[in-house]
């Protein structure tokens, strides 16, 4: 008996518009993971790899008339507000290419930022201290103990990634949503990224990797091909 | 809890906020200078004629009231009455004792009569006496050591309170320190004497000019007082215009004090003078009227004229007393206020004007923050996009930089209305700078900074930067006109005591306004950041984030 999906889409479609142009990027794509397992969606630039991860991620919405998502056997293409907020919180974790820190924050307050946001003005006293442990642990499983209180330009760019990641799974996700993690990094901090992702993995964490290298892609537990908007084969 | 985080940082790590903060601060010292000054103005107008005139006047001029020390008693018999005091209000001549030798000047001056020690009860003249020995240590420490008034002996005060020179025993007068062209006002509000002269030490001659109850006008009289004392008053028309002697003496000069009534028609007895027809009371031309505490001078006013009611009656029915008070109709009982109404109404108005046109500033404030933040969420579309990305909702987005506009409006108007009280707070000593020719060191010293500048600027230029160059140019081309304002500056002077009624600019912050303009600035900076706040809002995460 095969193992129900964690993340689950069915014909997802999304077109943007560019002036008066319509432009579709996804054309009916589906997809599914299992709880624990590491695909890598690889794809040619502009195949739609990138909104793919942003819908299952709840960034954007699809297309009206669009198929269904699901997570843990929920739908939640649907979700609105607070729902859809509380989804990108706790349920996904979000790695980009460029990093994307707060360049005012320092690590630490970089990587909490995701549970200030789940604990609010109000629980935030109650949650800190939890919270705190949390996160420090993390950053100091990442190697980044004493890089705590550098702000995100005194980092290098592995370093900057990390914190992602660590920011990523402060509020200890389901499934971490990676696009490109590794795009702007040379081979070598590449390549530790990649181990650390694939520890992630070893230690139960399910991932949606977004890559363009089919050797990134070869890291993964298994590869979906988006070829113009559409999951080939 | 991030939204306080990063409000505080965007506040702190950047300088784009500071220049919106000292905007907004810039406009509420304006608006809390100028108010105050107006408010000051009005309180001043306002205290000063209560003190100088009491609550209530009754005034009958030129024949003046007959009996009023019945109708004073008769006002000091309601309850609402403190006090009430005779005055006798003329117009006369003073010769001075100056310039030594040759023709002495001679000025006008509104003379008052007053008995001192009612005047006192309904005024508290003897407060505005300026030649005094200071109260004790602490105060002469507080005076300079030049100031003449560390030589005065306390008999001083006691012959400017009473009117008379203890020495002679001779009723004496007192001046308003404008009155005499000798006493010069120092930069700190305390006067020094010119040319040697001391005034209290003089004699000056007055001459007042009776008027019959016909109308016409009598011969003139002369009289030599000796200068007791001089009154500071604060209202400079007042000081230059007015002095006080006793109330006996203005009536015998005035030919208002009491006599015999001759029966002028009837034909002259065998000796040729005019039959008699009794007696003749005394007569001054105001009551001066002070209200017990908790009494307004609306409700004194109303009590005064039921006196004065009583008064005439009592008048009437008492045939012993030929001459009969006014019927009230033909006599003015107006409050202070409504005495001096000419003069507080259109600075009420104007002051009202001015709250309504600098509320302009307040659109200033929102337009400076709107367009500053304008820029700002602009500049941090990706930081918001990520924030979304993380679970960040609208709501909270907004909250960012709302905050931060409360932040701006709170910290800037408090800056704003400290500056505005430094401002207000030292006010006199500004406007005296100003008053005089720009000191050398000043200019030196502003083109000495500029020659500093434009090292830097072509240091800039060397260096490649185009940006460090022109800021250093701006710098020092600002410092030369400021340097070149100062030579040319020759002392303004923006406050004439003599258009402007009080000696001094009123230096009292008007709390009420700066608390108005306090939460103005607030609900206004947040009304500006509350557009590109809803911008931030909805900045779509997914294009913040697009980074091809």
């Amino acid at each position: 008996m095969s193992e129900a999906p964690l993340l689950q889409a069915r014909d997802l479609r999304k077109t943007y518009r560019l002036g008066r142009v319509d432009v579709p990027v996804l054309r009916g794509a589906d997809f599914s993971m299992k709880p624990g397992e590491w695909v890598a969606i690889l794809g040619s630039s502009g195949s739609g790899k990138s909104t793919l991860l942003h819908l299952l991620g709840l960034l954007d919405e699809p297309d009206a008339g669009s198929g269904g998502m699901w997570f843990e056997g929920n739908a939640v293409a649907g979700l609105r507000g607070g729902a859809r907020n509380h989804y990108r919180n706790r349920s996904v974790g979000f790695v980009f290419q460029f990093y994307h820190l707060l360049p005012e924050l320092n690590v630490l307050e970089n990587a909490l930022l995701p549970c200030k946001v789940a604990a609010g003005i109000a629980g935030w006293p109650a949650a800190r201290a939890e919270a705190h442990e949390r996160v420090t642990a993390l950053l100091q499983g990442f190697g980044l103990s004493n890089r705590m209180q550098h702000r995100p330009r005194e980092l290098s760019g592995g370093e900057r990634q990390r914190v992602a990641i660590a920011r990523a799974l402060s509020n200890q996700p389901r499934v971490l949503l990676a696009d490109e993690p590794t795009g702007n990094l040379d081979a070598r901090t590449g390549g530790e990224i990649l181990d650390m992702i694939a520890q992630l993995h070893r230690k139960g964490l399910s991932i949606a990797m977004v890559t363009h290298d089919p050797a990134v892609a070869a890291r993964a537990d298994r590869i979906v091909h988006l070829v113009d908007g559409k999951v080939a084969g | 809890m991030y939204a306080f985080q990063l409000a505080n940082r965007y506040l702190t790590s950047r300088i784009i906020p500071l220049i919106a903060v000292a905007a907004v601060a810039l406009c509420v010292a304006l608006v809390v200078i100028v108010v105050s000054v107006m408010s000051g103005f009005l309180d001043m107008l306002k205290s000063s004629g209560r003190t100088l005139m009491g609550d209530v006047v009754i005034n009958y001029p030129v024949r003046g009231l007959p009996w009023y020390d019945e109708l004073i008693a008769e006002i000091e018999a309601t309850p609402q009455a403190e006090a009430a005091t005779p005055l006798i209000d003329t117009y006369g001549l003073i010769r001075m004792p100056y310039p030594q030798g040759g023709d002495k000047e001679v000025v006008t001056a509104n003379v008052w009569g007053v008995e001192p020690r009612s005047f006192e009860r309904v005024t508290d003249f003897t407060k505005t006496l300026y030649w005094q020995p200071p109260k004790d240590d602490a105060a002469a420490q507080a005076m300079s050591k030049e100031d003449p008034r560390l030589q005065l002996s306390p008999q001083i005060a006691t012959d400017g309170a009473a009117l008379r020179q203890s020495g002679t025993n001779e009723p004496g007068m007192v001046m308003g320190i404008h009155v005499s062209i000798v006493n010069e006002r120092q930069r700190d509000g305390s006067y020094r004497n010119r040319f040697g002269w001391f005034m209290p030490d003089q004699r000056v001659t007055l001459t007042l000019v009776p008027i019959s109850g016909k109308g016409t006008v009598a011969e003139p009289r002369e009289r030599l007082f000796p200068i007791v004392n001089e009154f500071r008053s604060g209202v400079y028309q007042i000081d230059k215009n007015r002095v006080l002697v006793p109330l006996s003496e203005a009536q015998q000069m005035l030919r208002m004090d009491a006599g015999l009534q001759y029966d002028m028609d009837a034909p002259p007895n065998a000796d040729g003078s005019q039959p008699v027809l009794g007696k003749s009371p005394a007569r001054v031309h105001r009551v001066l009227v002070r209200a017990k505490p908790g009494v307004t001078p609306d409700q004194l006013r109303d009590a005064v004229e039921v006196a004065y009611d009583r008064f005439q009656l009592k008048l009437l029915q008492d045939s012993g007393k030929i001459a009969k008070p006014p019927r009230r109709d033909m006599v003015s009982i107006l409050t202070w206020e409504q005495h001096l109404r000419d003069l507080i109404g259109p600075v009420e108005k104007e002051r009202e004007m001015m709250r309504i046109l600098f509320s302009i500033v307040y659109l200033v404030c929102a337009g400076l923050v709107l367009s500053i933040f304008w820029a700002i969420v602009q500049e941090k579309s990706r930081d918001i996009g990520i924030l979304r990305s993380i679970g960040a909702s609208r709501p909270g987005v907004l909250w960012i930089f709302l905050q931060y506009g409360l932040v701006i409006g709170a910290v800037g108007g408090v800056v704003g209305v400290g500056l505005g009280w430094v401002v207000i707070s030292n006010i006199n000593a500004i406007h005296e700078v100003i008053g005089e020719d720009a000191p050398s060191w000043s200019w030196i010293g502003a083109f000495a900074v500029a020659a500093v500048a434009l090292v830097m600027a072509v240091r800039g230029a060397l260096a490649g930067s185009l940006l460090r160059s022109l800021l250093w140019m701006v710098f020092a081309v600002t410092l030369c006109v400021a340097g070149a304002g100062l030579i040319a500056h020759r002392g303004t002077l923006i406050w004439d005591p003599a258009v402007y009624y009080f000696s001094s600019i009123p230096d009292k912050v008007d709390w009420l306004t700066a608390a108005i303009t306090w939460v103005g600035a607030v609900v206004f900076s947040v009304l500006g950041a509350s557009v590109p706040a809803a911008k931030a809002a909805d900045i779509d995460p997914v294009r913040a984030l697009r980074y091809e």
